[in-house]
C-alpha cells in the first residue's frame, strides 16, 4: 500500500472517524483505522461496532493495499504536520512509515484481515433529507436525550417519519423535546425508530447546515446515512419509545407569556446559589409579577422578579433551573410561552403560537 | 492541672460463644459437649461459632467445618438459627437500654455502652457491668464478659481478658501500659495486612508503635497513622454511636454446590439485588453503584461494579447491566461458591426531599412507594 495526499483533505474525514474510535479498547484492533486503497481512492474506517464511519479520498501515486493504523496516533501527527504538507504513507511490512519533506514517522499496524466487519443488515426503507434541516432537528433535541439511565431507551433519540412529517423525539424523563418539521418529498413510510446516544452526537458532529441532500436509508436494527464522501451508520436501540402522551392529556392553566431575554438572565443569575446538585429554582407566579427564587445548604438566597401579564391565581412551581435554561435558550422567538398543567405536575415551553418545537420539562419538590 | 474532656466510662459487653451457648441452653444434650453451629463438616461451610468444649481442641470460628471435624470428630454440628439469635440479641438490646440510650451494636453479640452520664450503681461503671451481666444470666440463662475501660478500644480489649462470665476493668493509669504490652495484632483496626506491614517496619507490640514519631506514622500509614499514634498511647476518641450511617447494603450467599451456568449465576444475581434493594428501601435509601462479588471454587474472590448518574430503584433493566459485569468475569470458564449483590454511594433521606418527578415514572414499577 502506497500513497500521498494533502494533510488539509485528510485531516476532516480523519478527525470524524478517529471521534468514533472509544479510546479504551478492549479489542485492540478497534483503536485503529481501517485504510484501503483501491485504483485512487482511499477508504477509512473507524468503529466501535455500535456505530461506523467510512470515509472516501482520491488519493495521489496509489499503489493498492489494505492495513490498519493506530487511529488517535495518526490523527496526532497529521493534525501537528504545517498546513498543506504532502504526506507519503506507505506500508513497508508490519509498519506504516509517513513521511513530509522534513518529518517522518513510522507507526506499527495491524493486519486488516482481522479487522472486523460492521454487519449491517438489509436497509428497507429510504428517504432524502437535507443536512441543515437534519442537523437542526437533531441540534434542538440531543441536549434531552439521557446518558446511561436503565431504561436504555431513553439513552437514544426518536426519530419518527411519518410520509412527509418529521418528527424528533428525546427525553431523560425529566424533560423532553419534540421537534417536528416536513420533509422536502413525500416517503411514504410510518416509521419509529431509536437512534443510540453517540449515534445521533456524531451524526450531528458529522452534518452541516448546507441544503446538500442526504440519503437516510434504515432497517429494523440500522441506520444508514450518506453525506457527502462519508457514510455513517449505527446500530439502532432496540426497543419501543416509551409512550409519553399521557403528559399531553390533562388540564392547563392559561399560557404565560415571558420575555425570553429576561427569564434566561434571571434564571441564570438564581441558579448561582441553587443547591448545586439539583439546581432547584422555585417560580412564584402573583397577578402581575413572576418570583423566581433558590437556595441552598449554606443559607444563602437568590431572587428575582420579572413583571408579567398573567392576571390570575397565584401559585408556585421548582424546576431544575438548567432545564429551563436549556429549554428556553433554545427557542428562537423572543418569547418564551409556559403552559403548566393545573395540577401542576408538568409545564410545556414554546413560543407563542407556535407548535413544531416544544419542550416539556417536569417540575421538583423542594 | 489540665481541663481536658471528662473522663468516660465505656463498656464492652461481648457475649461468650453466643450461638453455642443458646444451643446449650436450648438442648440439654448439647452442654459439656464440643459442639460447633455452623456448616456440616461434609458441606464447604465453616465454623460460626463453636463452644469452649471445642476450643480445647484447637476448633475456631470461621475454620472450615471439615477441619473442625478432622480436629474432633466427636463434634456435634448445627445447623444457626438465626431467628433465635436475633431474639436473644434483641432482649439483650432492651436490657441494654434500660441503662443508656448511648449503646452502640456491633454484631448481634457485642455492644458498647456509654454509661458516663449513668448515675445508677452511684456512678460506678464496674458495678453497673455486673448488673448488666447478672440481668442477661437472668433473662436470657446466658453469660457475657465485660470490659471496663475510659474508651472503646480498652473496654474492647478488657472484655476478652477474664472470658468466659469475665469483667476486667482497665483504669486511666493502667491504660497506657495495656496498649504498650499489646500484640499490634490485636489492635481494632489492624488488619492482617496493615500487621504485616508492622511487622516488617519492626513494629510488633503497642511499645513498638510508641516509639514512632506522628509523621512517620503518617507516612507509612497515611490517615490511619494518626489513630495507630493514638491507640498506642491508649487514646480513643471514637464516640459511641447509637445510629451508624449505613455506607453500603448487600446480600450474599455461598452455594451449596458450585454454580457454572451463566443464566443461573445471572438469574441468581438479580434475586439478589432485589433483596438487597428491599434492604435498601427498609431504610429508605437510594443508592447509585452496583457491585457484583464472586467467590469461584478455589476461594480467589472478585469484585466487579458500576456506578450510575441516577438511583437505582428497581431491578427492571439490570439485567442487561448485570450481565455486562458478568462478561469481564470467569463466570462459565470458573465454577463459582458465591455470589453477592453490593448497594452504595448511598443517599440519605434528606436528599430524597428534592424529588426530580420524571415524566414515564407512571408506566416504571418504582421501588419507592410515593
Amino acid at each position: 500500500m502506497k500513497f500521498s495526499i494533502n494533510r488539509d483533505t485528510l485531516l476532516p474525514p480523519l478527525q470524524q472517524i478517529v471521534s468514533v474510535i472509544e479510546k479504551k479498547q478492549t479489542m485492540q484492533i478497534l483503536s485503529n483505522i481501517l485504510m484501503v486503497i483501491e485504483a485512487d481512492t482511499l477508504t477509512m474506517t473507524g468503529t466501535d461496532l455500535e456505530i461506523q464511519i467510512v470515509s472516501r479520498l482520491s488519493v495521489n501515486g496509489a499503489q493498492p493495499g489494505t492495513t490498519t493504523l493506530p487511529a488517535r496516533k495518526f490523527l496526532d501527527i497529521c493534525r501537528l504536520l504545517p498546513p498543506n504538507t504532502e504526506i507519503r504513507i506507505e506500508q513497508q511490512g508490519d509498519m506504516v512509515k509517513l513521511a513530509t519533506p522534513r518529518s517522518r514517522f513510522s507507526l506499527s499496524c495491524l493486519p486488516a484481515e482481522n479487522y472486523p466487519e460492521f454487519a449491517e443488515s438489509q436497509m428497507e426503507n429510504c428517504f432524502t433529507i437535507s443536512s441543515g434541516k437534519l442537523k437542526k432537528a437533531l441540534d434542538k433535541t440531543l441536549f434531552c436525550m439521557a446518558n446511561q439511565d436503565v431504561r436504555y431507551y431513553l439513552n437514544g433519540l426518536l426519530l419518527h417519519i411519518s410520509n412527509n412529517a418529521l418528527k424528533l423525539v428525546a427525553s431523560d424523563g425529566h424533560r423532553l423535546a419534540i421537534y417536528e418539521d416536513e420533509l422536502e418529498t413525500p416517503t411514504g413510510l410510518e416509521a419509529r425508530i431509536i437512534v443510540p446516544r453517540k449515534g445521533v452526537q456524531e451524526l450531528s458532529r458529522l452534518l452541516d447546515d448546507g441544503d446538500e441532500l442526504l440519503q437516510v436509508s434504515f432497517s429494523s436494527n440500522h441506520i444508514r446515512i450518506e453525506v457527502h464522501n462519508a457514510v455513517f451508520s449505527a446500530k439502532l436501540v432496540d426497543s419501543k419509545y416509551p409512550d409519553f402522551s399521557k403528559v399531553f392529556q390533562q388540564s392547563f392553566l392559561d399560557p404565560i407569556a415571558i420575555p425570553k431575554p429576561l427569564l434566561r438572565e434571571a434564571l441564570t443569575r438564581v441558579a448561582i446559589l441553587a443547591n448545586e446538585k439539583f439546581r432547584g429554582v422555585t417560580f412564584h407566579f402573583a397577578a402581575d409579577l413572576l418570583r423566581i427564587n433558590a437556595h441552598n445548604p449554606e443559607h444563602e438566597e437568590a431572587e428575582e422578579e420579572l413583571t408579567l401579564d398573567y392576571g390570575k391565581g397565584e401559585f408556585s412551581i421548582s424546576f431544575n433551573a438548567q432545564y429551563m435554561l436549556d429549554a428556553v435558550s433554545n427557542l428562537d422567538g423572543d418569547t418564551a410561552e409556559l403552559t403548566i398543567a393545573s395540577n401542576l405536575s408538568s409545564c410545556f415551553i414554546n413560543e407563542p403560537g407556535q407548535q413544531v418545537y416544544k419542550f416539556i420539562v417536569m417540575p421538583m419538590r423542594l | 492541672m489540665t481541663a481536658g474532656p471528662p473522663l468516660r466510662k465505656i463498656i464492652h459487653i461481648d457475649m461468650d460463644a453466643f450461638y453455642a451457648a443458646v444451643e446449650q441452653r436450648d438442648n440439654p444434650a448439647y452442654r459439656g459437649k464440643p459442639i460447633v453451629v455452623g456448616g456440616r463438616p461434609d458441606s464447604r461451610g465453616v465454623v460460626a461459632t463453636c463452644s469452649y468444649e471445642a476450643r480445647k481442641f484447637g476448633i475456631r470460628s470461621a475454620m472450615a467445618s471439615s477441619q473442625a471435624y478432622r480436629l474432633c470428630p466427636q463434634t456435634i454440628f448445627i445447623k444457626p438459627r438465626f431467628e433465635v439469635y436475633k431474639d436473644v440479641s434483641a432482649a439483650i438490646r432492651r436490657i441494654f437500654s434500660n441503662y443508656t440510650e448511648l449503646f452502640e451494636p456491633l454484631s448481634l453479640d457485642e455492644a458498647y455502652l456509654d454509661v458516663t452520664a449513668v448515675s445508677r450503681c452511684r456512678g460506678s461503671a464496674t458495678l453497673l457491668a455486673k448488673e448488666i451481666k447478672d440481668k442477661i444470666r437472668q433473662q436470657t440463662g446466658l453469660t457475657a464478659s465485660a470490659g471496663v475501660s475510659y474508651n472503646k478500644f480498652l473496654a474492647k480489649i478488657a472484655s476478652d481478658l477474664n472470658k468466659p462470665d469475665g469483667l476486667y476493668l482497665i483504669t486511666p493509669e493502667q491504660g497506657p501500659g495495656f496498649a504498650e504490652r499489646l500484640p499490634v495484632g490485636k489492635f481494632h483496626g489492624i488488619g492482617k495486612a496493615t500487621e504485616k506491614k508492622m511487622h516488617e517496619l519492626g513494629i510488633r507490640t503497642g511499645l513498638d508503635l510508641k516509639r514512632w514519631p506522628l509523621p512517620l506514622l503518617v507516612q507509612h500509614f497515611g490517615k490511619s497513622g494518626q489513630y495507630y499514634y493514638d491507640i498506642a498511647r491508649g487514646i480513643d476518641n471514637r464516640p459511641v454511636r447509637n445510629f451508624r450511617p449505613s455506607k453500603s447494603v448487600g446480600v450474599e450467599i455461598t452455594y451449596p454446590e458450585d454454580l457454572t451456568e451463566p443464566n443461573l449465576i445471572l438469574q441468581q444475581l438479580i434475586d439478589l439485588m432485589g433483596k438487597a434493594l428491599a434492604r435498601l428501601a427498609a431504610k429508605h435509601m437510594t443508592a447509585h453503584t452496583l457491585t457484583v462479588k464472586i467467590k469461584y471454587h478455589d476461594f480467589a474472590q472478585i469484585t466487579r461494579s458500576k456506578t450510575l448518574p441516577q438511583a437505582i430503584t428497581g431491578v427492571e433493566g439490570f439485567e442487561a447491566i448485570l450481565a455486562d459485569l458478568l462478561k469481564d468475569t470467569e463466570v462459565g470458564a470458573k465454577k463459582v461458591r458465591l455470589l453477592g449483590i453490593a448497594l452504595s454511594s448511598l443517599h440519605s433521606p434528606e436528599l430524597l426531599h428534592y424529588r426530580q418527578t420524571d415524566l414515564f415514572i407512571l408506566s416504571m414499577p418504582s421501588h419507592f412507594p410515593d
